[in-house]
């Protein structure tokens, strides 16, 4: 049966990605010097899209289903089934300031506007929300933001720039992500993708 | 830049191409809905703002002349159950139908997605029986056939039956609605997350797990048994069971895990999918607006997409010079244009251009293709 499955085309996600479906069973080529978006092994097609555009592939139902980091299904607010836990790095969403913060936090800047308004909303903090595409460190340190929500691995970069992780606001991983029509009419195949995966994804080292 | 003034975002201009093949998906699903005995009816698109209304938030406002604030119909059901109220006297149960544009505000524009879009759809009001469900569900397959989508599937699911499960857990109904979040989508870790930080265990625990695998043809209905562990599970699933009886099994699914609209839909809720398209073609379920009633709509921009391209249009089939042949054309059904000049190479050129088979001269008609030469009466036979 056919198969489309949205993958990020992020170096480090693509790789976890690639690897995952080979672990399940999946029999894809060495993709290294690929430029190509679209890549079609036989019966399946893989769309290498932008990280933060997988739940959007997956939830038109143009990609079947799809592998992306848990930050970017939060933000994309999309109605996907995430059916598998797929481990990889461990990182997590956190509220950051600077070390003598502001006494009041009026501006937040994050790459993530849709789920930084409603950590907001949840904590009754009545901030503006500021998006911004990246680095959003330096808008603490310059003072276009008094605080930031953002996603934190090591903590080592916040440190070398003076800022603290206040507050931890949810653990993040990798998941696998499937259309709703999809799950249902291609039910035998995607059945045994999940359960291939999810046996996997006990053993896929952090 | 050519002169064209903007569209708001999610709305269409749609050509004679496009517009005479959605008029004609309307014209064959009205047909079967007529021929099932559903009446039609229509509802003002300017409804009075209300703030119970199921999309309240995601309706476009306006403010009428006395400051009342007013929103665009975004559904119809809401509107048609009151409609009801005002026939005089109905017998139940009454079969309405209805067919027009909707708008929703929030929704993002993109593939088989608008902010302006158009439903058809049916209401059964006035009755609550297996009976009148397998109805509805049978409609919107026959509806699906008639427009071309015989691999179309209707799944079927029961929010109650996930309500009842998860009440098995006898948690605080924000417990239940973090359960019931990770049950809409399927998503095991969070499941098994949850219920380890709840303390749910055994038997219980094991029913909520089960809840996200239970999907698939109709064996799914004798698989859930083993989880319905309190009388409202075993209603639910005894209801959805004598639905199911009445249905021919092929085109059907079930999915007992199916947690939306859990405070809106009192029985069976359904959506169709067809192969290769990633979207719902249509949905509806069992609801109470003031009395039992089940229903359900087709987005045709939705079909339109799932379709593919749109056929070509039909060309008309003469140009006459004379009103009086082109009457008589018409008369017999043909699709005649009459001549805007007295020039006939400019007709004839337009002809050629278009595919229109015959020009009328007067009353003798031309064949382009080889220059025979009849009567208009031999045209209109």
């Amino acid at each position: 049966m056919q198969l489309t499955i949205a993958i990020p085309s992020g170096e480090r996600s693509k790789k976890f990605a690639l690897d995952c479906l080979r672990r399940a069973g999946l029999e894809i080529p060495d993709l290294t010097d690929s430029r190509s978006l679209r890549l079609e092994f036989g019966e399946l097609t893989l769309l290498l899209v932008k990280d933060p555009d997988v739940p959007v592939y997956v939830d038109v139902g143009v990609a079947d289903c799809g592998i992306v980091g848990q930050d970017h299904i939060l933000e994309s607010g999309r109605d996907n089934y995430e059916p598998v836990d797929l481990g990889g790095n461990k990182y997590r969403f956190s509220y950051i300031t600077l070390s003598n913060p502001p006494a009041r936090v009026e501006r937040v800047a994050t790459k993530y506007p849709r789920a930084t308004r409603q950590f907001l909303r949840q904590r009754g903090i009545a901030a503006d929300v500021i998006a911004l595409g990246g680095k959003i460190e330096l808008s603490a340190l310059t003072g276009l933001a008094d605080a930031i929500v953002d996603i934190v691995e090591t903590g080592r970069t916040l440190q070398e720039n003076g800022l603290v992780e206040r507050e931890r606001l949810l653990e993040l991983s990798t998941r696998f992500i499937v259309n709703r029509a999809a799950l249902k009419l291609k039910a035998a195949t995607l059945r045994d993708l999940i359960h291939s995966l999810t046996a996997i994804s006990a053993r896929i080292p952090a | 830049m050519p002169n064209v003034r903007l569209i708001p975002d999610g709305t269409r201009y749609s050509t004679p191409q496009e517009e005479t093949w959605r008029e004609r998906l309307r014209h064959q699903l009205e047909s079967v809905l007529h021929l099932w005995g559903y009446d039609p009816v229509q509802t003002p698109a300017l409804e009075v703002f209300n703030p119970h209304h199921p999309l309240a938030e995601k309706g476009f406002k306006l403010v009428d002349r006395d400051g009342t604030v007013l929103m665009l119909r975004g559904e119809y059901t809401t509107s048609v159950a009151q409609l009801v109220q005002t026939l005089p006297t109905p017998t139940y149960p009454v079969r309405l139908r209805y067919s027009g544009p909707l708008w929703v505000r929030t929704r993002d524009a993109e593939l088989g997605r608008q902010r302006e879009y158009t439903q058809v759809g049916a209401e059964l009001l006035g009755v609550q029986t297996p009976q009148s469900d397998a109805e509805i569900l049978s409609l919107a397959l026959g509806c699906l056939d008639v427009v071309g989508l015989p691999k179309a599937a209707v799944e079927i699911g029961h929010p109650g039956f996930v309500k009842a499960v998860l009440e098995q857990t006898q948690l605080e109904p924000d417990k239940i609605q973090a359960l019931r979040g990770a049950v809409h989508r399927k998503n095991a870790p969070e499941l098994n997350r949850l219920l380890e930080q709840y303390g749910i265990a055994g038997q219980t625990r094991a029913a909520v797990l089960r809840l996200i695998d239970l999907y698939g043809s109709v064996d799914v209905l004798r698989e859930a048994k083993e989880i319905a562990l309190n009388a409202e599970a075993k209603d639910c699933l005894e209801n959805i069971r004598a639905v199911a009886e009445l249905l021919p099994p092929e085109r059907f699914l079930f999915d007992l895990g199916i947690a939306r609209g859990l405070d809106y839909y009192t029985g069976v809720i359904f959506q169709a999918y067809t192969p290769d398209f990633g979207q719902p073609l249509c949905g509806g379920g069992r609801y109470n607006a003031g009395l039992p009633a089940v229903g359900f709509a087709l987005g045709l921009e939705r079909l339109t997409t799932a379709l593919g391209e749109a056929p070509s249009l039909e060309t008309v089939y003469a140009i006459c010079t004379a009103p009086q042949s082109a009457q008589r054309l018409r008369a017999a059904g043909k699709r005649v244009i009459g001549a805007w000049t007295d020039k006939q190479a400019e007709l004839e050129q337009a002809a050629l251009a278009w595919g229109v088979p015959y020009l009328v001269l007067g009353d003798v008609a031309l064949r382009l293709e080889d220059g025979v030469r009849c009567s208009v009466e031999e045209l209109c036979s």
